[in-house]
């Protein structure tokens, strides 16, 4: 189940990706409309944030390519925000949540440039809309893990990107703000934004997706989410080991080398 | 006594020169060695200047004498050939980055020694200057090369300064910095680049074996005091300056002692003394505590003003309003004002002093605050709506966000506090 579409914001064409030796995605084909909130569904290990890492160019594929906005990568960086997982950085580096927010605008200055008053106020905007005004001087370590989650989400707005890719940026939140800021992604995908989100809980992806991909090491589905949030899809996606590809994995990574790469 | 006059009123002019260059060195080495003690990297930077000793040995047989040129440049050859040995091995073998580094080390530096043994049974007569590379000997700087060291230290201030951006990204967060496009294996090699640079122009006056200790110690002693990287990185540099000129005064002092070892016994007092007392411990932290709580108030007096001029539609205050206000404070009033028009909360013209529109914001919440918390006493103790106010005024700086969402929801977002004013929100409820 498996819907492409014309003109699409983001194609992914045949990926494969691999660690040192073993693949965790197999052959994604997938392309995805402009101006929708899409989730990416899937159990742990399922390479959702692999697939995210690829399309953010941080992994080199082992075959397939990926473009965006119908151009190869390099060419539209400016337009593209991206929000990792939380654990990704050290929160006890000295900064405070507005320094941490400020970054978002860096990929628009550019090397060298300093932010100025102008930045700034991009980031308390951005600080703004995901409710974390009050705290814009605190102290990063400081701040509770869904704090910092809405911290990295305030960072990404502030890139005031057209494809915006996060990786559960729910995890540790509370409810009320969950709900806010899908309200706010919502209205974002309503402005033409495309938004990308990878997220662990079925019940408010089904409230709030219009899209969803789901994953399991192969592309189960990609598609409407009336289409795809189906029992059948969903047992697919979740239930069970994929046992042959998982066999197939371990044989390759005793090989001493990838005979998927060319 | 004579000594210490005679070092410190720098009338001898080579003292001067020496004093300039440990100044330069010690916030080259102190800004540099933070940064790559946030980045946990605090090993490297031993193992960079431990091996840059073959170099200098290298530097002294190609030039035949102590040519501060050659010993540069071979120390920072042989820096870099460390430096991307370990990036190697890691990225090829399975070892840990401890070992690898730890490895490195004692290889190189072993290899300096017995270069060094070596060259001392040549008979050179200008062998005797190397043995200052081992533990440092300040004193003993050319005026000539203290220009070769003093010109690099500049240089590496200039291209931090320039890259200051940059390297916090690196630091935090180098994968975001490579989603946005930056190019960070680059600014990753600028770096490494700095670091060799900076160990190189310690070894002559500190040595390779100590070199590290001028590296990390002052970014970790300041690290202590503040949680900022601008304070951290200015508070490094001090201390870094203050036991580069206490070690090289021992060393001027005292004949035939080498100056390395005094600079870490003064840098390893400032790290003990910023334990004992740094604000996380608590000693000078109340005493801190309490002057930045009152500086607060007097800002937060101040927006408070100016947010009311606001709500009853006067524009902007003139300065006698102001200070009329608080006949008691004016001194504190100027000083605030001039901190919040620095930091673009209010603006001061012609007209007189008002809110920009992010001091608005903040004033509002001070207000908020203070009004939320008047309901609060009123409704939930009781209290009659003229006693309330005083109590208000000390919570309204104390109150953090999560107890005023708390105050919001346990009140139901009231509209009026007891005194039927606004509880400013949105900025329409101006
Ligand atoms: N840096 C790495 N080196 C080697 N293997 C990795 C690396 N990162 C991930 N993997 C492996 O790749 C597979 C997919 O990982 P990925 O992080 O993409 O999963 P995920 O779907 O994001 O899971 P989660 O829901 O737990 O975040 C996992 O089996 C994991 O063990
Ligand atoms: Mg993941």
């Amino acid at each position: 189940m498996i819907t492409q579409v014309p003109h699409p914001v983001l194609e992914v064409h045949d990926l494969t990706v691999s660690y040192d030796q073993h693949p965790v995605l197999w052959n994604v084909d997938l392309s995805l409309p402009a101006g929708q909130l899409i989730g990416i569904l899937g159990p742990n290990g399922a390479g959702k944030s692999t697939l995210i890492k690829s399309i953010m160019g941080l992994i080199q594929p082992t075959s397939g390519y990926i473009k965006i906005f119908d151009k190869p990568l390099p060419d539209v960086r400016s337009r593209i925000s991206y929000v990792p997982q939380r654990e990704s950085v050290d929160w006890n580096f000295p900064a405070s949540v507005l320094d941490v927010v400020v970054m978002g605008t860096y990929g628009k200055l550019g090397l060298f440039r300093r932010p100025g008053k102008k930045e700034v106020q991009i980031a308390q905007d951005a600080l703004d809309q995901v409710g974390m005004m009050a705290y814009s001087k605190r102290q990063i370590s400081e701040l509770s893990g869904g704090q910092q989650q809405r911290v990295f989400i305030a960072r990404a707005l502030a890139q005031q990107a057209d494809l915006y890719l996060m990786d559960e940026p729910f995890a540790g939140v509370d409810m009320a703000t969950e709900t806010a800021i899908f309200q706010l992604l919502q209205d974002m995908a309503r402005a033409g934004k495309t938004v990308l989100v990878v997220h662990h809980d079925i019940h408010s992806a089904m409230n709030f997706f219009e899209w969803c991909i789901m994953l399991n090491l192969h592309l189960v589905a990609s598609g409407p989410k009336d289409q795809v949030m189906t029992e059948e899809l969903l047992r697919k996606t979740y239930g069970g080991k994929l046992n042959l590809l998982t066999q197939v994995t371990d044989l390759i990574r005793k090989q001493d080398f990838n005979p998927l790469k060319r | 006594m004579e000594d210490f006059l005679y070092f410190f009123t720098f009338q001898d002019p080579s003292i001067t020169w020496v004093v300039m260059g440990i100044t330069l060195l010690g916030i080259g080495s102190a800004y540099v060695g933070t940064f790559s003690f946030l980045d946990k990297k605090a090993l490297l930077g031993d193992a960079i200047s431990h091996a840059v000793l073959p170099g200098i040995c290298l530097g002294f047989v190609l030039a035949g004498e102590k040519d501060p040129r050659y010993i540069v440049t071979g120390a920072f050859l042989s820096g870099a050939l460390a430096t991307f040995l370990s990036s190697w091995l890691k990225q090829n073998t399975k070892l840990s980055e401890d070992s690898i580094i730890a490895s490195i080390l004692s290889i190189f530096f072993g290899i300096g020694i017995v270069a060094l043994t070596a060259l001392q049974k040549s008979g050179n007569p200008e062998i005797a200057g190397l043995n200052s590379f081992i533990f440092g000997n300040a004193i003993g700087i050319a005026e000539a090369d203290l220009f070769l060291y003093g010109g690099l230290s500049l240089a590496i201030l200039l291209v931090l300064s320039l890259f200051l951006k940059e390297f916090r990204l690196m630091v935090f967060d180098p994968g975001f910095g490579k989603a946005i496009g930056f190019p960070m294996k680059g600014i990753r090699f600028i770096f490494n680049v700095l670091l060799i640079l900076a160990v190189v122009i310690g070894i002559q006056a500190i040595g390779v074996v100590l070199m590290a200790a001028l590296l990390i110690t002052p970014g970790a002693a300041a690290r202590f005091w503040t949680d900022r990287l601008q304070p951290l990185l200015l508070l490094a540099a001090f201390f870094s300056i203050l036991s580069g000129i206490l070690g090289t005064y021992v060393s001027f002092v005292v004949p035939q002692m080498p100056t390395g070892p005094w600079v870490v016994v003064f840098l390893s007092l400032i790290a003990l003394i910023s334990f004992i007392f740094s604000p996380k411990s608590g000693i000078i932290k109340r005493f801190i505590a309490r002057r930045s709580y009152l500086n607060k108030t007097h800002r937060d007096h101040l927006m408070k003003a100016l947010f009311k001029a606001r709500e009853v539609n006067q524009g902007s205050m003139t300065l006698e309003e102001i200070y009329a206000l608080y006949p008691f404070h004016k001194k504190e009033i100027a000083h605030s004002l001039q901190l919040l028009t620095r930091q673009g909360l209010v603006i001061q013209d012609s007209q007189g002093v008002q809110l920009s529109s992010l001091g608005t914001s903040d004033a509002m919440r001070i207000v908020r605050l203070h009004r939320l918390w008047e309901v609060y006493l009123n409704e939930f103790m009781n209290i009659a709506p003229d006693h309330v106010h005083e109590s208000a005024e000390q919570m309204e700086h104390l109150l953090t966000p999560e107890l005023e969402a708390l105050l919001e929801q346990r009140l139901n977002y009231p509209a009026l506090d007891p005194h039927q004013e606004t509880i400013p929100r949105e900025s329409h409820d101006l």
